[in-house]
């Protein structure tokens, strides 16, 4: 297991009126997070606030290119991105317990916090389709170029680390500074992991190592 | 994050404690457990709430320990607020160390009050203000601005600094407007209603008037032979001479210094002071030993001659005497002042607080009962006693800041 500190690219934030930043998802174009009432995105150039979404929006988003999935309670709500419609909800896996959300593969992932898992899951009905495990509180979920990349956050110690999807084993690890929070995680395909602040309000680019 | 622990912390901060539960109600992992307590609190069930935020604590794994030391001070101002102040300090100190440890200030200070709160309402001043200037250096929310002067405001009222009061209140009431909330609001209103409120009552040459705090705050500048009824002592300037411990000696000088310059008969000094109804020879011969006793005692600051019917005070070096008097005169006055600050009170912690023993206080709070000046609820332990009628039960319950997010 590779362990390293995470470099720290850019800090976006804090923003006016927003608390705590509970999901993250990345557009291609805008950063989006959830900030407990609204959903925001973030233009990663300017640092500013573009637009955004009134929608309950308590923990992990996600995007499969059209729709943001966003975790309210205990259901993920599908969100036209262009409308801000929501369009459907389903069950969460973890009843509320639920964190972090990504979307790869013509599934959503879902980190569910406490339980220390990440649930694949049909994006249509809701059903759990496989459950892995972690050895830490999940909180955000990414997947990038075919690695699973999640945040953690337990106690006063955060990490954003890689893990095996079949046998959860963590490939590689990098620490953010003590008292760092990590509260959803996103990549951008590309070489930049950002993730939530937690109740810093913040949201940060971390590079992602590259292999080779 | 947890995504129904998030949108349950969003309902409590929004003043929705049902909200809050309705989403928790079920679940018994930490989070949800700390939450259900604080909402509980919110909804005036202590003794649930207590419960809840100790399972709470317990729940949380040994490396959330920020999230447990928020439990513990939550435990901490609901204890205060109950009046339960035999609370152990300790566990709260250590609460408030980690918080500053991990760079929890806000909650770290919200513990420092707490403190501090508990050891004003126990009247050790000193230690208060010690307790309020180790927190001094940090910024902090509004709301834990308004609590810090509060405190101050406290301080300085049983230090009859009522200048200093009044600073600290007008700070407090421009950082609760700041903190827009309402509850706070009202607490800077009541504690100034102590400011304009007549806090004594002046005896003067057979006529009394009012005081308020400012006024007797300058009678300790006054030249005048003071009569203290708040201290048992008689005073001028910085001369003092106690008489806490010698009750009938104090009342003697009291009626003496009510009466002045005229004197009093000694059948009043018997009545007044051995609540006798017929002086026969026996009280005359007390009276006399008492009298010469009270003389030795103040010497310095006043001579007792005997009249043809009584005895007269004539102070020395001052051509005034002031007897200062409690607003309402009546017995238990110094329970019942404990009681209107509108909080549940034990009677163990009104012992410890107005250093008394319990069964004194007992006994005092069951005549009080009996009069409808009092009232109790629960039983056994938990009985607590307040004065009708009650505002906004419970006061005070702010609770750490974001206990949850975590």
């Amino acid at each position: 297991m590779k362990r390293s500190a995470a470099e720290i690219v850019r800090e976006y934030g804090p923003f006016p009126g927003v608390e705590a930043v509970h999901g993250v998802t990345y557009d291609g174009t805008h950063v989006w997070f959830a900030s407990g009432d609204r959903l925001n995105a973030v233009d990663p150039d300017s640092g500013k606030i573009a637009r955004s979404i009134d929608v309950a929006a308590h923990a992990g988003t996600a995007f499969d290119g059209r729709h943001l999935f966003q975790i309210a309670e205990d259901r993920i709500q599908k969100i036209d991105a262009a409308t801000g419609k929501v369009l459907s909800t389903i069950p969460a896996p973890g009843g509320g317990g639920d964190s972090g959300l990504a979307w790869a593969e013509g599934s959503l992932w879902v980190g569910q916090y406490r339980e220390r898992k990440i649930h694949q899951v049909d994006p249509e009905t809701g059903k759990v389709l496989r459950t892995i495990e972690s050895k830490r509180f999940v909180t955000g979920v990414t997947w990038v170029d075919g690695e699973l990349w999640h945040g953690t956050w337990e106690g006063e110690d955060s990490d954003i680390r890689r893990i095996d999807p079949e046998t959860g084993t963590v490939l590689e690890q990098l620490d953010l500074p003590a008292g760092t929070m990590v509260s959803g995680l996103e990549s951008d395909g590309g070489d930049r992991l950002f993730c939530g602040g937690g109740d810093r309000g913040n949201v940060r680019a971390v590079r992602r190592p590259r292999r080779g | 994050m947890e995504s129904l622990i998030t949108a349950a912390a969003r309902a409590l901060e929004a003043g929705d404690p049902l909200g809050a539960l309705n989403r928790v109600a079920l679940r018994n992992d930490a989070p949800s457990l700390a939450l259900r307590g604080i909402a509980m609190a919110q909804l005036g069930d202590l003794a649930k709430a207590k419960t809840l935020l100790r399972s709470a604590a317990r729940a949380f794994g040994p490396r959330e320990a920020v999230a447990r030391a928020r439990c513990v001070v939550a435990e901490a101002e609901i204890a205060l607020v109950s009046r339960d102040l035999g609370w152990p300090a300790k566990t709260l100190a250590a609460a408030r160390a980690t918080l500053e440890k991990h760079g929890d200030l806000a909650n770290a200070a919200h513990a420092g009050h707490i403190e501090a709160r508990r050891l004003l309402l126990l009247g050790r001043l000193d230690e208060a203000d010690r307790a309020l200037a180790e927190l001094a250096s940090a910024p902090l929310p509004p709301a834990s601005q308004v609590v810090r002067e509060l405190i101050v405001a406290g301080i300085a009222i049983r230090r009859l600094r009522t200048t200093d009061a009044r600073a600290a209140l007008g700070r407090a009431a421009q950082a609760a407007r700041l903190a827009n909330i309402p509850a706070l609001l009202a607490e800077v209103d009541s504690a100034n209603l102590v400011l304009d409120t007549p806090a004594a009552r002046l005896i003067t040459r057979g006529s009394e008037h009012p005081l308020l705090l400012g006024e007797v705050e300058r009678l300790a500048t006054s030249t005048a032979l003071v009569v203290d009824t708040f201290h048992h002592a008689l005073r001028r300037q910085g001369r003092i001479v106690s008489l806490g411990t010698r009750p009938v000696l104090f009342a003697l000088a009291r009626l003496l210094a009510q009466a002045w310059p005229a004197d009093v008969s000694r059948e009043a000094l018997i009545a007044g002071a051995f609540r006798a109804r017929h002086a026969d020879e026996s009280h005359r011969a007390r009276l006399r030993v008492e009298i010469g006793r009270l003389r030795a005692e103040l010497t310095t600051l006043a001579e007792i001659s005997a009249t043809k019917q009584g005895f007269v005070l004539s102070p020395r070096k001052t051509r005034d005497v002031l007897v200062l008097a409690r607003p309402v005169e009546e017995k238990h006055a110094d329970v019942l002042a404990f009681l209107s600050d509108g909080e549940p009170w034990s009677s163990s912690a009104l012992a410890l607080a107005l250093g008394m023993s319990p069964r004194t206080v007992q006994r005092a709070l069951d005549e009080l009962a009996r009069s409808n000046k009092v009232q109790s609820f629960g039983h056994g332990r938990a009985r607590r006693w307040m004065t009708p009628p009650v505002p906004g039960f419970p006061t005070g319950l702010l609770l750490p800041g974001p206990l949850l997010k975590t």
